[in-house]
């Protein structure tokens, strides 16, 4: 948890402590207020812990995004996923914000898992 | 009723003639492709005397139906050797269909050599007036001077020098709605046609026009309210959306994550620059330097999407119009280069010079992977731009593009189908657009298989990207439907919202429909999209086209893509299934 404010830039490894999960979230748009460093043409990165079972909405939940501001492009490790998606260690998680979806979802079905 | 413009280059006379009863219902790339498919040989030399180049508004162009003022110019692509239609978005198309003309035809050949001509079209008819004084200079200094001399209210299309040079790379230049020369039909070097035939600008001026004879009023205005409705609601096409608010180029932060930003010559799917040449770097430029910088900018009257913007320099001058996400990817992540400032330099040049941005960039990260630059390197890519545009011995080598270029530097990384290299999405990340790229008439192009939910033509086609099932059937009913589009009128970008709001697609449809006189639904849309690619296609076959060439090119099949780790595994047979229709 002390984690969460006091991301490091991608790509280098968060800090954790032993044995937590950990995964990084890049932030886009408007969704970037919920990360440290908010310069639209730069990272936004937050690093968040996770437990056994957390799904995508879940941390972003815990991370304070309001789910109704998410769009439908949302990418774990570089797959369009759904909110439902469930999340590991290491992971990396990309967030857009309902105002800047415009991948075409025909080409990519959603990993729901 | 509508007239055919036919433009004879041998003897310059301009004549106006009926339409025969085969094109009647037809328009934008409909009309080019069948006009091409028609009169144009299919192995003549696309810089001899037997080509053609064909010039037509689509269906509803020159109306009040949102985001219509799309023109087609068609014929045989000197790049491809294949048919070729290239549409852009511009006055010019709705002044050419409210003066009542159909589709221009640009035929035969000067006696005289590098000798270039002004059309000039108006109500009363089109007259030719030499261009001496607007060769070798570039667009940006001639398309003040034409609005000049001929007035403000004409509309413009015009060929750069890199026409004049007869370059496989050259575009044919639109004015924009302010006057600007930044809309281009751009892929396929139809620019290089129109030089071959020493026709340098057409002037039209629609002044006393008769205007677009709709057949049935009231169910066009309920068709084209449908759609508009449509545009309005959906969340990337409308005011405020991501399209209006970022631009086009929102997508290079989306397809950096999908991890299909083709980056470096392809080479990753990944590129780390890429929030700074992003849409909201784009949007956080243009506001913080302000001046001339503009984001919703629409490139014709009358569209309700406006994608376009203006790019300001620090000081708030004007650098480009328009920053959007192929031509900013294809010097920006293509080339390595992460700098808006250089991207909009080298989308300038292009404008400038009269090219193709797509093919302009790939070539120059072709150049770069050859060693005639390092990647990222923004001065050493601005100085072979005018290599181009001066026609040096190297300019004239990499203005044949990046297939070419690629030849002439022992390259084998050339990402090209048909010699015409790819635009901004990864076939190994995204299969379906490789498909595309693949079996597609026209050499590797994105807009031409990129739109209309399989759903609404009830066919299925959701299919994970990275595996190569499904992406035949995916891709054949998005080049179907395309077809359709293209030859509307409409952009592409209506595609968004009638995708998923199924009376925004019928009312497409309607208002075409409408205009006609014709009981056409969406079942028509699909006939004839078919009927469209088969033409197409037999004119390919008639050339010398085989299934052989629909290929992707063989690295994508040995070198697998970061960060997907994917090559390109698409059956052959898959690939060929495409056409089995």
């Amino acid at each position: 948890m002390l984690l969460s404010g006091g991301a490091r830039p991608a790509p280098g490894p968060p800090l954790r402590w032993k044995g937590e999960s950990v995964i990084e979230i890049h932030l886009y748009g408007k969704l970037r207020r919920f990360a440290p460093k908010q310069h639209p043409d730069d990272l936004s990165v937050v690093h968040v812990p996770v437990q056994e079972g957390d799904t995508i909405g879940r941390v972003l939940e815990r991370l304070g995004v309001p789910l109704e501001e998410v769009g439908s492009n949302i990418f774990l490790n570089w797959q369009y996923s759904a909110l439902s998606r469930r999340v590991r260690d290491g992971d990396r998680l990309a967030v857009f914000p309902d105002d800047m979806q415009l991948l075409y979802r025909w080409y990519f079905v959603k990993v729901k898992e | 009723m509508g007239k055919i413009l036919r433009v004879n280059m041998t003897d310059r006379t301009a004549t106006f003639e009926e339409v025969p009863e085969k094109y009647r219902l037809m328009g934008g790339r409909w009309l080019t492709s069948s006009i091409t498919a028609d009169e144009v040989p299919p192995t003549c030399h696309p810089l001899g005397p037997y080509n053609k180049v064909i010039l037509a508004p689509g269906i509803v162009s020159g109306t009040n139906a949102p985001s219509s003022g799309r023109i087609s110019v068609g014929g045989k692509s000197p790049l491809t050797g294949t048919i070729k239609e290239s549409n852009a978005g511009t006055p010019f198309s709705q002044q050419l269909a409210r003066l009542g003309i159909k589709a221009i035809v640009v035929e035969g050949y000067p006696q005289e050599k590098g000798k270039f001509w002004i059309l000039h079209v108006t109500r009363d008819g089109a007259e030719f007036l030499p261009a001496d004084a607007y060769v070798g200079q570039g667009l940006y200094a001639a398309y003040p001077a034409l609005f000049q001399r001929f007035g403000k209210q004409v509309a413009i299309m015009g060929i750069g020098v890199a026409g004049e040079m007869r370059m496989a790379m050259a575009g044919v230049c639109f004015n924009d709605i302010d006057g600007r020369p930044s809309r281009y039909s751009g892929r396929g070097g139809m620019g290089a046609v129109l030089g071959s035939k020493g026709l340098k600008f057409i002037v039209v001026d629609e002044t006393g026009g008769p205007g677009v004879p709709i057949a049935d009023p009231e169910r066009f205005r309920e068709g084209t309210r449908k759609l508009s409705e449509a545009l309005r609601t959906h969340a990337v096409t409308k005011k405020g959306g991501a399209l209006n608010s970022y631009g086009t180029a929102v997508l290079i932060n989306i397809m950096n994550e999908a991890g299909g930003l083709p980056t470096r010559n392809f080479s990753s799917g990944y590129f780390e620059g890429a929030p700074k040449v992003s849409g909201e770097a784009i949007a956080e430029g243009v506001k913080k330097r302000g001046g001339a910088g503009k984001t919703g900018h629409p490139c014709h009257p009358g569209c309700i999407i406006q994608c376009s913007n203006v790019w300001p320099n620090p000081d708030g001058s004007e650098l480009v119009s328009v920053q959007e996400y192929e031509s900013v990817w294809a010097f920006g992540p293509n080339c390595g280069i992460d700098d808006l400032d250089v991207t909009g330099e080298l989308i300038r040049l292009c404008n400038d010079y009269g090219l193709d941005t797509i093919e302009a960039g790939g070539t120059i990260a072709v150049a770069m992977e050859g060693g005639l630059a390092s990647f990222g390197d923004g001065k050493k890519a601005i100085e072979l731009m005018h290599e181009i545009g001066r026609g040096t011995p190297l300019g004239r080598i990499l203005g044949q593009g990046a297939a070419f270029t690629g030849r002439a530097l022992g390259v084998v990384r050339v990402p090209g189908v048909k010699g015409q290299n790819m635009p901004a999405y990864e076939p190994r990340a995204v299969k379906g657009i490789g498909v595309t790229y693949a079996t597609n008439p026209q050499g590797a192009d994105h807009t031409i298989g990129y739109t209309i939910a399989p759903e609404i033509l009830s066919v299925g086609g959701k299919a994970d990207p990275l595996t190569p099932e499904g992406k035949a059937e995916l891709s054949r009913n998005f080049q179907i439907a395309t077809a359709f589009v293209d030859s509307s009128g409409y952009c592409l970008f209506i595609a968004f919202a009638i995708l998923d709001i199924p009376e925004g697609f019928e009312g497409m449809v309607e208002s075409c429909a409408a205009l006609l006189g014709t009981n056409w639904t969406t079942e028509d849309a699909t006939r004839i999209g078919k009927e469209i690619l088969k033409t197409e296609r037999a004119f390919d076959q008639a050339a010398g086209f085989t299934r052989q060439d629909d290929r992707m090119p063989e690295f994508m099949r040995y070198e697998p893509l970061p960060p997907h780790n994917q090559v390109w595994d698409v059956p052959d047979e898959a690939l060929d299934s495409v056409w089995a229709f």
